[in-house]
């Protein structure tokens, strides 16, 4: 599904972002990426999406040689990718439902499809009744959830969240989160960049940590702090 | 493309510049007042270049007499031409002739005008050929003198200076066209420039989603051809009443100055061809034009 074989960025203004990263994410697990800023979390998120290209090494997502990709296929790759970020990003002047569908004509879907698609997606995300409001009408908790609607109304078998909780309070944090995973059950791959510690240490998924751009720990059934004392480097 | 994609585009498209219709009108005033000066310079070409081949037969010389001259009178210039050694040739128009000409030249369709007029109005006139041209001045001198002669006409000179205007203005036409066009295309990149910006969160977003990068573009693009077009069309439409007007009363006013072999195109002679140069020219120009300004917004 996802994996970087020895992954290296370096920004061009000589940052080096991640180093040595291998990682192996198989289809339907659940993982949060957890980390402080500028551990580079962000940077392997978007390496994932071909936001930016490694400098060294190779990517493979969902099938696709991201880091030998010709950009005309990046649509392709992207359509595979359902994305959710802290800010939501949503359209302001478009309802709740034509935010969703949008998703959907920008990749070109039959109208019948949009019709049949955006209110499941709606229903899952718990927004049936607000489909026809504005996201300026909404709460944080409730635009997330618009975003989320959006990000899995094509069906991808990737799902990509960059703290999506980071603007939300602890409620509505969890609420997100148990989105996340309801989504997770019905058999997409989501992949979580994450400070919240409470969230991590409940759902006891995979975690990833990194710390200055390397990986340092990868378990199973996480918490957010290793609690192997042992262990030389503490996150 | 599929049909609703196209849909989808031309009603961005059209949206994009109404939203924006400031700016639009504004680029699109400048895209047509760009096509008008190029309009001008180019009809200006085309004309010469159309009378130069007329002007450049036209006699050396023309020696017109009194319209009310009796045969006797006509015979004693006749014989001043003959007598003269630095005249070539010469050859002499009747009444009729000259009548013929000014029906079929000028009057074309609209012969009724002269129905109640005859022959007896024209003049007799003789085109002279002269061995040498530098005699011209003083042979234009002579004939000016004799009491019989009502004027003389001759159009070297003219036929110099069109030469020489002919070979100048197309390419000043195609400079100014050149700059024109630019000064046009970057009008119009800013005017998308500006619904570019205004909508970088959703072209970032479409980015995101996994639209292609031609579906993004396109919108924008229909924005700049519309802008593009409706200034050619109207730089068409008021070029048309403008040339219209010129040309109906030209043939009047070269006639009064003596240049009545001097015939203005008519504009359904050209329109086809401005009309594709200024469609096409517009349409490049404001494709181009958004072209430049969503590149910098695609890289995602």
């Amino acid at each position: 599904m996802v994996e970087f074989k020895n992954v290296m960025k370096r920004y061009p203004n000589g940052t080096v972002a991640l180093n040595g990263v291998n990682i192996k994410i198989n289809k339907g697990e659940f993982v949060f990426i957890i980390g402080s800023s500028g551990s580079g979390k962000s940077t392997l998120l978007k390496l994932i999406m071909k936001e930016e290209d490694p400098t060294e090494g190779e990517i493979v997502v969902n099938g696709y040689r991201v880091s030998s990709m010709r950009r005309k296929e990046v649509p392709n790759l992207r359509r595979s990718l359902g994305v959710v970020f802290q800010d939501f990003r949503l359209l302001p002047n478009k309802t709740v439902y034509e935010n969703v569908a949008f998703a959907m004509q920008v990749v070109e879907a039959l109208p019948r499809e949009i019709r049949r698609q955006v209110p499941m997606a709606l229903a899952l995300v718990g927004l049936s009744r607000k489909a026809n409001a504005y996201p300026g009408q909404l709460s944080g908790g409730e635009q997330q959830r618009v975003a989320l609607a959006r990000a899995i109304v094509n069906s991808p078998s990737l799902l990509i969240a960059d703290e999506p909780t980071g603007n939300l309070d602890p409620e509505t944090s969890w609420e997100i989160m148990r989105l996340l995973g309801e989504i997770n059950q019905r058999g997409t791959t989501v992949i979580v960049a994450t400070h919240e510690k409470s969230i991590v240490d409940l759902m006891k998924k995979r975690v990833i940590a990194i710390n200055k751009g390397i990986i340092v720990r990868d378990q199973q059934k996480g918490l957010y702090k290793d609690e192997d004392k042992n262990s030389p480097i503490h996150i | 493309m599929k049909i609703r994609t196209a849909r989808y585009i031309f009603k961005e498209g059209f949206l994009n510049a109404y939203r924006n219709r400031l700016m639009s009108l504004a680029s699109i005033a400048i895209v047509m007042a760009s096509l008008l000066i190029f309009g001008t310079f180019f009809l200006l070409a085309a004309n010469l270049n159309s009378n130069l081949e007329t002007l450049k037969e036209q006699p050396e010389m023309q020696v017109f007499c009194y319209p009310e001259m009796d045969e006797a009178q006509i015979a004693n210039v006749e014989d001043a031409i003959k007598k003269d050694a630095r005249i070539k040739e010469y050859v002499m128009v009747t009444k009729a002739e000259a009548f013929n000409k000014v029906k079929n030249e000028i009057f074309d369709g609209k012969e009724y005008l002269l129905e109640d007029l005859d022959e007896s109005i024209m003049p007799v006139s003789f085109i002279i050929k002269l061995v040498n041209p530098e005699d011209n001045a003083a042979v234009v001198e002579k004939f000016k003198d004799m009491t019989e002669v009502e004027n003389v006409t001759y159009a070297s000179q003219a036929v110099e200076v069109i030469a020489n205007i002919t070979y100048w203005v197309p390419l000043i036409s195609g400079v100014l066209l050149l700059a024109l066009l630019v000064v046009s295309m970057f009008i119009i990149s800013n005017t998308i420039k500006l619904t570019v910006f205004a909508r970088r969160r959703e072209i970032n977003i479409m980015k995101y989603i996994g639209a292609t990068d031609w579906f993004i573009r396109w919108p924008f693009i229909v924005e700049g051809v519309i802008i593009g077009v409706i200034g050619s069309a109207m730089a068409f439409a008021l070029m048309w009443l403008g040339y219209d007007a010129v040309e109906q009363k030209s043939s009047l006013a070269f006639a009064g100055i003596g240049l009545s072999i001097v015939k203005l195109l008519k504009f359904n002679q050209v329109a086809s061809v401005i009309m594709i140069i200024f469609g096409v020219t517009g349409a490049v120009v404001g494709a181009f034009g958004s072209f430049i300004s969503i590149r910098k917004y695609l890289k995602v």
